[in-house]
């Protein structure tokens, strides 16, 4: 009996033992490799920039639980250093430098904003450390002639473009022609909206229309009504206004307040500045332009289809549970999984081996085709539009992605 | 000048010659250290030495980096087409290109700035004491506004240089020994200028304005003068940011107003105003509690900056060198 016990308890003991083994075993197999970031936590781009590490934490999660990144016979898992860019760009360069210099850092995701992005891609250029970004979208980003420098989304003059094309439709569709139409612009002054402002005037010059107003926000961006008195007395047919989220929460806000009545409303970052959920009825029949949509047909193995990384996503951070996931989380966790892709294919931890990797990228996401150009920007994936209609985000252009029909005009 | 102080001055040139290779991992700090010694030392060009306390020196810190960036730019390309929103050509430069648009670039923007001080001075030196700070301060954060909408110059998204050609460590060398020959030179020249009849001047014109001019001192030549000297230094200095940050933008890194337009004045109180090397003191101490804040205390890093300014003027309005002479009278002034 006694014998019986201490054999029990041996076995138990080996079991045991075999289990820590096991499991401490397991622990070891997958190493940590850090990834660092400077984003905006403070400052004016805080609400995108917390979107955006979101989007790279919950990437960090899933992919661990998904085995973790296979590089050579060895496994690791993400892990990212962050520090907090206050949303400016001087801050953001030395960030860069310490993480480089300090925590020796081999690896990049990008900050939020084109203008961040733009402080350290000559940064990380100069160190050659591979950058992947997912939230600058500026074309200045990509006339430089930067190597390492990858970006998963599509460029800012196309987050418009569709707009324009769809007004011009509409003026046919009525009976005028598109040279008829007259086009108000308001952004703000930075170089992800004076692009969206570049790439409209291009496109409303193709068509021959008349720009009736092309004026620069505030600065602070919470008040834009001098502009939208002189939009009630030009009035346009189309209004575009870009200025992240604070740009589109006053410009939602404003035109509700001030009865702006203009048949068509263009606006950027409506989902991540949650215009439905803050300002209800007054963001109906708005245009937002979108990166990514939860109800596109994309799918990849770790993330699943688009609704279903909205889904987990929304279990995973619950402050999301009454909004829309933005697009800004999406693609922050697109450009995660682009590296986890690149590490896999190299092989090796070598940066400019994962830069080689990084620049054959062609890879199929729930955020989209991912593929870049030779200057870096992703050409796979295109923008879409939609119109926020009785409070839901309803896919209206480009054509093949089109679920709705447009409202329009708009009724104020 | 006696051996001691020779071999004094002689060691401080060599550990500053060697210093990137003492902390080689510091070299961008290092060589942000010795920009704000320069922003610091001609701060007190006039704040300390002449009593006239401008809040917007930055603006000649911010035209300088726009002056020679456009002026290196200039040499190569167009402009306007360079700085397009919508460009989609690449721009590049070749490594000769490079280096003669930076150093012409960067003594046109001290020459530039001079010449801005005059103009400036000319109308703000009529102000005294609080309103000649507020009204230069209103110069600088206009001329921030003004080129943040002139879209010739890249408006609100600002201008990206090109990278530095060739091997990254020999390029932070470079821009260390840009900005530390920049303040060295300085150091030399305000030291002799100190101690001849310029400095007792313009000394003169901080203790009593009016009687300095009924001596016969023509303050506002002197004035004028001295802030161009400042100008031109700090012009340099901020031409040489703008090629090492190589990108940049309007209102938050060329003109930034309440970062490194205050931490001037915040050197040079917290070394001791009207000294040699009071801005020197000062801008070392405050680089290095800045740094240390900004990486450990992360979050808090305003906090203790506001802090550290309250502590400062309250309690130490003569900075280190004040507390030092105060302590021990008879030791010889460095």
């Amino acid at each position: 009996m006694k014998k019986l016990t201490y054999t029990g308890l041996l076995a138990g003991l080996i079991a045991g033992a075999s289990m820590l083994f096991a499991h401490s075993s397991m622990a070891q197999e997958c190493e940590d490799l850090v990834l660092g970031s400077a984003i905006s936590l403070t400052g004016k781009y805080a609400t995108n920039g917390v979107h955006a590490q979101n989007g790279y934490e919950f990437a960090v999660k899933k992919i661990a639980q998904a085995g973790g990144v296979k590089v050579g016979d060895k496994c690791y898992n993400f892990k990212v250093v962050y520090y907090d860019d206050e949303s400016k760009g001087d801050r953001a360069a030395t960030l860069v430098e310490r993480l480089v210099n300090q925590d020796k850092v081999q690896y990049m995701l990008g900050p939020y904003s084109s203008g961040m992005t733009k402080a350290i891609a000559p940064v990380t250029e100069k160190y050659q450390i591979p950058m992947v970004e997912a939230e600058g979208a500026s074309r200045s980003l990509f006339n430089q002639g930067y190597k390492y420098l990858f970006a998963v989304l599509s460029t800012s003059e196309q987050y418009l473009a569709s707009a324009i094309a769809l007004a011009a439709e509409k003026a046919q569709a009525s009976g005028s022609t598109p040279s008829s139409v007259k086009v108000a612009i308001a952004v703000e002054n930075d170089p992800f909206s004076l692009d969206i402002r570049a790439g409209v005037l291009e496109d409303a010059e193709k068509f021959g229309m008349q720009i009736v107003i092309d004026e620069q926000l505030p600065r602070d961006l919470s008040d834009m009504s001098a502009i939208l008195t002189k939009v009630k007395l030009l009035k346009p047919d189309v209004l575009v206004v870009s200025g992240h989220s604070k740009g589109a929460a006053t410009a939602v806000r404003q035109i509700g307040e001030q009865n702006i009545d203009v048949p068509m409303i263009a606006i950027t970052h409506c989902e991540a500045a949650d215009v439905v959920g803050n300002f209800g009825a007054a963001a109906n029949d708005f245009l937002c332009s979108t990166q990514w949509a939860e109800s596109l047909t994309y799918e990849d193995p770790i993330f699943g289809s688009a609704s279903n990384y909205e889904k987990e996503f929304k279990s995973a951070y619950p402050e999301y549970a009454q909004k829309k996931v933005p697009y800004q989380t999406a693609q922050a966790s697109a450009a995660v999984y682009v590296f986890k892709d690149a590490f896999e294919r190299a092989g090796t931890l070598d940066k400019q081996a994962i830069r080689n990797a990084l620049s054959a990228t062609d890879l199929a996401t729930f955020y989209g085709q991912i593929k870049f150009s030779e200057a870096g920007n992703n050409i796979a994936k295109p923008m879409v539009l939609r119109q926020i209609q009785d409070g839901v985000y309803n896919v209206v252009a480009p054509s093949n992605f089109a679920s709705h029909a447009l409202n329009w005009p708009r009724k104020p | 000048m006696n051996t001691k102080n020779i071999i004094f001055y002689v060691a401080l040139l060599v550990l500053t010659a060697i210093a990137p290779f003492l902390f080689p991992d510091f070299r961008t700090q290092l060589a942000t250290l010795w920009l704000m010694i320069v922003v610091a030392m001609t701060w007190d060009m006039t704040g300390g030495q002449m009593g006239y306390n401008s809040l917007g020196n930055i603006l000649f810190y911010g035209t300088g980096m726009y002056v020679a960036a456009v002026i290196s730019i200039g040499m190569v390309h167009d402009v306007g087409a360079y700085t397009d929103a919508g460009r989609l050509e690449l721009m590049t430069f070749t490594e000769r290109q490079y280096f003669v648009g930076a150093i012409v670039g960067i003594i046109g923007a001290g020459l530039f700035c001079s010449v801005t001080a005059i103009v400036v001075g000319y109308v703000t030196f009529g102000l005294r004491g609080p309103y000649f700070a507020i009204g230069t301060l209103g110069v600088a954060i206009a001329a921030g506004e003004l080129v943040s909408n002139w879209g010739w110059i890249g408006g609100g998204q600002g201008i990206s240089l090109p990278v530095y050609p060739g091997n990254f460590d020999v390029g932070k060398l470079f821009f260390y020994y840009l900005f530390a020959g920049t303040g060295v030179v300085l150091f030399m020249f305000l030291k002799w200028l100190y101690s001849t009849r310029f400095g007792a001047a313009i000394n003169a014109i901080r203790d009593d304005e009016e009687k300095a001019e009924a001596m016969g001192i023509h303050t506002m030549r002197y004035k004028l003068t001295t802030w161009a000297m400042a100008a031109f230094f700090v012009g340099i200095v901020g031409g040489i940011s703008g090629f090492q940050l190589i990108h940049f933008e309007p209102l938050e890194t060329a003109y930034q107003t309440t970062n490194l337009g205050i931490f001037m004045v915040v050197c040079v109180l917290l070394g001791g105003k009207g000294t040699l090397w009071g801005p020197v003191i000062g801008a070392i101490l405050f680089h290095f509690i800045k740094e240390v804040t900004w990486n450990y205390f992360l979050g808090w890093q305003w906090v203790a900056l506001g802090a550290l300014i309250v502590v400062t003027v309250v309690y130490f309005q003569d900075g280190v060198m004040g507390w030092l002479a105060h302590r021990k009278p008879q030791s010889p002034r460095l």
